[in-house]
């Protein structure tokens, strides 16, 4: 298979890389991993003109500690977060969903940035980055903005990007003691797989009295892009931590925070069962994690 | 428009001019003619383009080759020396672990770069190193055998 | 028993060093001077009929040296088997399925030939299409060809026995239907072929192929050339499993390319074409009724089945039958009947895989087998076991197992899995089943109807140097075959397998069907033995006459000359095999004369010394239509043992532990082997859980590559545990037979059967997704909630 020509530009900074993206406009793409832009180039399902690699900027592939929270850089590998000693300790659930992205050889390129602008409603680290609440940091000519995770996907494919906008990197603040979370995939197979359903949940309790202090429910594959439960996270604030409360809240995000669609990968229904059973095993493993 | 770089493959120094739509898969093959490194989809799904890009074993179909520029990379070739079969190598050929050969040197890169971050895999960990591998012919046993035989 | 110097061991591959150091070469590994490239102009449509073709533009295009359609490339018809041919290089007058190949262009790169078949100009009209069985034999259907009408491609009406009779002498009846996916053979060096046509008019085709005999034949037929003057060769193949058992398309208009510009040209398929050329695994959809007594004997099997043939024919006609032939062994039954129908729609189409077309029916059969035995509170080990066939006997249709190991199977896989103590007692949630199966060790009839030898094969030794090279024409595609029979000459030679060199997979080596119904090692392995005996006779010929000792009292052992009695004075050989070499410093001094020195003697007194061997089946039994398909000189059987992990809530399933036991007669190379069972193993896992091409609603593939279409990972494969059980069967050279097919029999039944013991539920549509079993889960609870 071939790649379409196109013309290759490797700015060092940010700056030129606005200044670039500003002057081919739509006829550019930003590629960082690869390994989605190429594959989606070589079938033909995109097309440009222009590739902007932002491979070489400094800082782009950067995990940072901060006091407060956990800086990732746009460019960052699945397995360079997978093996960080931060989002080892820390943010567990991300790990997970950058363990099962793809394979082990996509995540050596693959980046977080990449996944998240691709926006697929079945993304591996989408639900995690969701729970964690992260914010995802973008940069323009006109300046910096943060977003809000949960506001950044508008449909599959489709983000709150704009043209001339790069996203820098995510910021996802520190947990609090007693915080749990967890992330499960659900595919037909144990490798290279893309996800039926995937589910994150994170959990803060009140270590004395075991209610539930914050709680973030994330699906993905059950909606045009990856989703929040509102509702099942609702119904669990305050309440008390245990299998009783985890059952309920899986009822409704299985019955009210989720609207799959029946694709050859996967049916609604079964999609929906799974919403509940991946709901109540990641907010129970969540749990375990917040009380250890 | 053609672009200068310069790389580093099995300890030689390479300087080529590259279409920036060119893979470095196809450079390595058709260009440098390293053909052990195969192709098996085009798309990152297989893992038979495997090469060690900077230490880390990558799809070659996935990556351009103006990417590479000033970069370090093992293929297949690399591997034997003077004496011979590399220990991996060797393991493969004894405990059985070829049939078609087709993914014999992704597989091959992957598990020598498994081992030389982690000298003593654990069953899991092979499985997991070999992961973006796919053999149609072995069923696996026979490559777990190998790698786990050549651990320290 | 024999003992053997060569055989039976665990040598290693003689093709895997280079393979392990990425030196073995593959078609696409191969750049030719002057060489174009290739690419083809496949239908978007379904169904469509072609109102024009319009290649100008295309041809106006800076380096295309050429462009072909069917008006250059002619209407003549081929295929599998003689008896259907129903295609052409390109569509004539109408496309049949999307990817149905229209036209071809040669030109200086890649990028240039696929820029001219873009700029070619089809017009269609598109006709309704049909995608299903069920649709395509409708009232009023579309019709794929016009010869064949009601899109039934083919069908098989059999009765052995009085099947009616036994099922009403039966205690037990059950029915039961199984329904299967389109599987892929997703082997990972996709097609490709480099064709060559020199300047006297000799065509050399370059192709990763299983069978370069039938490719031969096929380019000669179609291109109107003398058979002669067509050769065609295979490089190493990264595998076939069946779908490379035939000529392809791109390997004709590769051919027709070469032919017209006069230059080398190479053509790949790309993992979409891959998946669009199709030719693996049929879907089927059987029904099964079988009938038993009430202590287990098995009296009756009523088999009907619907296979999803796509638009052309390929290996259906024979697929058709084997699904039918190869289902009642390896039990006792004497009453069997069957009914099967291949279908016509707007797919591709369908062809010959590995367990060509036994393995679906086996899984129904294998799982009513378990339903029966929990009836009648019997193990399903010991219902197998009083069923099961023994050497000598022979199935109702005519299939004659001269060797069969199936008991010492199943007790391998019962001691192997400790199934005694698992049956029965596992935790809920894990499960514990097993199934049996068999298959042929080569089909007993060449494809095209013909009194050919199977096998032929040429032994040569060096004039020096004691090295015996052996040529034959078979298909190493993987499988280890050029090792076995490298194995068997140099056992049957007598020497280190180190001094056998063997050259393989070109047709201008002598006649090989090459790598398909598990044929090779019994086929090409007797052809080989006997040009590798001819050779042994002949030097000890010349030794018998410089020696004065009778041929009877010599042997070849090691590479020495052993004696029956005193060593003779070979002083004299010695000193003139000396002479020749002189200032050489590793002229041999061992007690023994050795076959370098006995070979060199033998080049002196008759030139060189070349031994040839054939090999044909003899008269197979089966005088009803039909019969020629599933009898074979042999059959191989396995037993298998699967434990499974189901999660209840997801439907997931764990695949824990295979343990798989193989009758492959003598094993010739028991590291092979084993390598075949486990190999079989993982492509039936991936059948059983995740494995199925999917198609839009206007006939497209959906999941054209490997990321969709999921073959099994090395985090899927359990541990496998391999016995071998050898056997000694007669009619295959030191008692060997085949390993590569019939180990993915039992896979599939047995990883169902512990499924049912895990969760309680019987599957009966594969793969077993998730999913699928999810919701089986779901009925099985509700069922029981309102029987409770």
């Amino acid at each position: 298979m071939l790649l379409p020509k196109f013309e290759f530009h490797e700015p060092e900074s940010i700056e030129k890389a606005l200044v670039l993206k500003k002057q081919f406009n739509s006829g550019a793409r930003f590629l960082a991993g690869g390994t989605d832009l190429l594959v989606y180039l070589k079938k033909k399902i995109v097309s440009t003109d222009h590739v902007i690699s932002l491979q070489r900027i400094e800082g782009l592939g950067e995990i940072r500690e901060n006091e407060s929270d956990l800086f990732i850089g746009a460019c960052t590998t699945m397995a360079a977060i997978s093996r960080h000693p931060a989002v080892q300790k820390r943010f567990c659930a991300l790990k997970s969903g950058a363990d099962n992205m793809g394979t082990h050889l996509i995540r050596n390129r693959a980046t977080i940035g990449g996944n998240v602008c691709n926006a697929s409603p079945a993304g591996d680290t989408l639900p995690a980055l969701l729970v964690y609440d992260a914010a995802a940091l973008v940069i323009s000519p006109d300046g910096k903005r943060d977003i809000p995770l949960r506001d950044f996907f508008k449909g599959p494919g489709k983000t709150d990007l704009k043209n001339d906008e790069i996203l820098t990197g995510f910021r996802l603040p520190n947990p609090p003691d007693h915080s749990g979370a967890h992330y499960i995939q659900l595919g037909k197979r144990k490798s290279a797989e893309i996800n039926v359903v995937n589910a994150a949940s994170f959990l803060t309790i009140d270590p004395g009295a075991g209610n539930i202090l914050s709680v973030r429910i994330a699906l993905g594959s059950v909606a045009p892009t990856p989703i929040r439960a509102p509702e099942a996270e609702a119904a669990l604030m305050g309440n008390t931590a245990g299998d009783d409360a985890f059952n309920a809240a899986a009822e409704i995000a299985r019955s009210r925070d989720c609207s799959p669609i029946d694709d050859f990968r996967g049916s609604a229904a079964y999609r929906r069962a799974m919403v509940g059973v991946l709901t109540k095993r990641t907010l129970a493993a969540a749990f375990d994690q917040a009380r250890a | 428009m053609k672009k200068l770089i310069q790389m580093t493959i099995n300890d030689r120094a390479y300087e080529v001019a590259v279409e920036p739509n060119k893979t470095l898969a196809d450079l390595i093959r058709y260009d440098l003619g390293l053909t052990g490194t195969k192709k098996g989809c085009d798309t990152g799904d297989c893992g038979a383009c495997t090469v060690i890009l900077n230490g880390d074993p990558v799809n070659s179909c996935l990556v351009l080759a103006v990417q590479a520029d000033n970069a370090v990379i093992e293929t297949i070739e690399g591997l034997s020396t003077d004496e011979g079969l590399h220990p991996l190598q060797q393991a493969f050929v004894e405990k059985g672990a070829i049939q078609c050969g087709f993914c014999t040197p992704g597989m091959i890169l992957s598990a020598k770069n498994l081992l030389d971050k982690n000298p003593a895999p654990t069953e899991a960990e092979i499985r997991e190193g070999i992961s973006g591998n796919l053999c149609r012919c072995t069923g696996y046993q026979k490559i777990f055998e190998a790698i786990e035989s050549t651990r320290s | 028993m024999k003992s053997y110097d060569v055989i039976s061991t665990r040598a290693n591959r003689i093709d895997t060093p280079d393979k392990a150091t990425g030196k073995a070469v593959f078609v696409d590994d191969i750049t030719l001077p002057g060489m174009l490239y290739g690419a083809l102009l496949q239908s978007p449509h379904a169904h469509a009929k072609i109102l024009s073709i319009d290649t100008t533009e295309a041809e106006k295009l800076p380096g295309v040296k050429a462009v072909i359609t069917a008006k250059e490339a002619g209407q003549v018809k081929y295929g599998v088997s003689p008896a259907r041919y129903d295609e052409t290089v390109f569509a004539v007058d109408k496309v049949r399925y999307v990817g149905d190949e229209i036209a071809a262009v040669a030109a200086t790169s890649l990028d240039v030939a696929l820029d001219a078949v873009s700029r070619i100009k089809v017009t269609y009209e598109e006709l309704p299409a049909v995608f299903t069985v069920e649709d395509a034999v409708k009232d009023g259907a579309p019709q794929l060809h016009d010869e064949f009408k009601g899109n039934l491609c083919a069908e098989v009406h059999q009765e052995f026995g009085n099947v009616a009779e036994g099922l009403e002498n039966s205690d037990i009846v059950i029915t039961t239907e199984m329904k299967s996916k389109r599987q892929d053979g997703a082997f990972i060096e996709m097609q490709g072929c480099i064709a060559e046509y020199d300047n006297r008019g000799v065509l050399t085709l370059t192709s990763s192929t299983q069978v370069p005999h039938y490719v031969q034949r096929t380019v000669a037929m179609v291109l109107g050339m003398d058979v002669g003057k067509v050769r065609v060769k295979k490089p190493y193949v990264g595998a076939g499993f069946g779908i490379k058992a035939a000529a392809n398309p791109m390997e004709l208009a590769c051919c027709m390319l070469a032919k017209k510009t006069k230059k080398p040209v190479k053509m790949n398929f790309t993992r979409e074409q891959v998946f669009m050329y199709g030719r693996a695994r049929h879907r089927f959809h059987h029904t099964i009724t079988t009938g038993a007594k009430k202590d287990g004997t098995l009296m009756a099997l009523k088999h009907e089945c619907w296979l999803d043939g796509g638009a052309y024919t390929s290996f259906g006609i024979a697929t058709v039958y084997y699904t039918g032939s190869l289902l009642g062994g390896p039990y006792k039954l004497a009453n069997m009947s069957y009914d099967g129908y291949r279908v016509y729609n707007n797919k591709p189409a369908c062809g010959a895989q590995r367990g060509h077309g036994a393995v679906i029916a086996r899984a129904c059969f294998e799982q009513q087998l378990d339903m029966i035995a929990e009836k009648i509170g019997m193990d399903p080990l010991e219902l197998r076991i009083k069923n099961m066939m023994e050497t000598g006997d022979t199935t109702c249709n005519d299939l004659n197992m001269r060797s069969f190991g199936m008991a010492e199977c199943i007790e391998a896989v019962r001691n192997g899995s400790d199934w005694d103590k698992k049956k029965g007692h596992m935790p809920p949630g894990k499960g514990i089943g097993m199934a049996c199966g068999f298959f042929v060790s080569g089909a007993g009839y060449p494809i095209y109807r013909s009194d050919t030898f199977h096998g032929t094969v040429i032994v040569k030794l060096t004039e020096d140097g004691g090295t015996a090279l052996v040529y034959t024409a078979s298909a190493e595609i993987g499988q280890g075959s050029d090792t076995a029979f490298a194995m068997i000459a140099a056992e049957a030679l007598g020497i280190p397998l180190e001094n056998v060199r063997l050259a393989s997979g070109d047709t201008d080596m002598g006649v090989d069907l090459g790598a398909y119904s598990s044929r090779q090692t019994l086929m090409t392995g007797h052809a080989t033995k006997e040009a590798a005996e001819n050779v042994r006779r002949q030097v000890l010929e010349v030794l018998s006459e410089q020696l004065n000792v009778p041929v009877e009292k010599m042997d070849i052992r090691n590479g020495f000359i052993e004696f029956d009695g005193d060593t003779p004075d070979f002083s004299a050989l010695r000193t003139r095999y000396i002479k020749e070499h002189r200032g050489w410093t590793d002229n041999p001094d061992s007690d023994k004369l050795t076959f370098k020195e006995a070979s060199r003697i033998a080049f002196l007194e008759r030139g060189s010394i070349v031994g040839t061997g054939k090999y044909k089946p003899h008269s197979l039994g089966g005088k009803f239509k039909g019969a020629a398909v599933g009898t074979s000189p042999a059959y191989g059987c396995s037993a298998q043992v699967a434990e499974v992990t189901v999660d209840m809530d997801t439907g997931q399933i764990t695949i824990d532990r295979i343990t798989d036991a193989h009758d492959c007669g003598k094993a010739i190379n028991m590291t092979s082997v084993e390598g075949q069972m486990e190999g079989s193993i993982s492509m039936g896992i991936g059948e059983a859980m995740h494995e199925e091409v999917i198609f839009d609603n206007q006939g497209r593939v959906l999941n054209h590559d490997l990321a969709e279409y999921k073959i099994v990972t090395s985090m899927d494969m359990p541990r496998v545990k391999t016995i071998v059980v050898e056997s000694d069967e007669p009619n295959g050279p030191f008692g060997a037979k085949e390993v590569g097919e019939g180990a993915i029999m039992p896979t599939i039944p047995a990883i169902l059967n512990a499924v049912y013991d895990a969760a309680g539920v019987r599957v009966y549509e594969l793969p077993l997704t998730p999913e699928r079993v999810f919701h089986a889960i779901q009925e099985y609870r509700e069922r029981t909630r309102a029987s409770a």
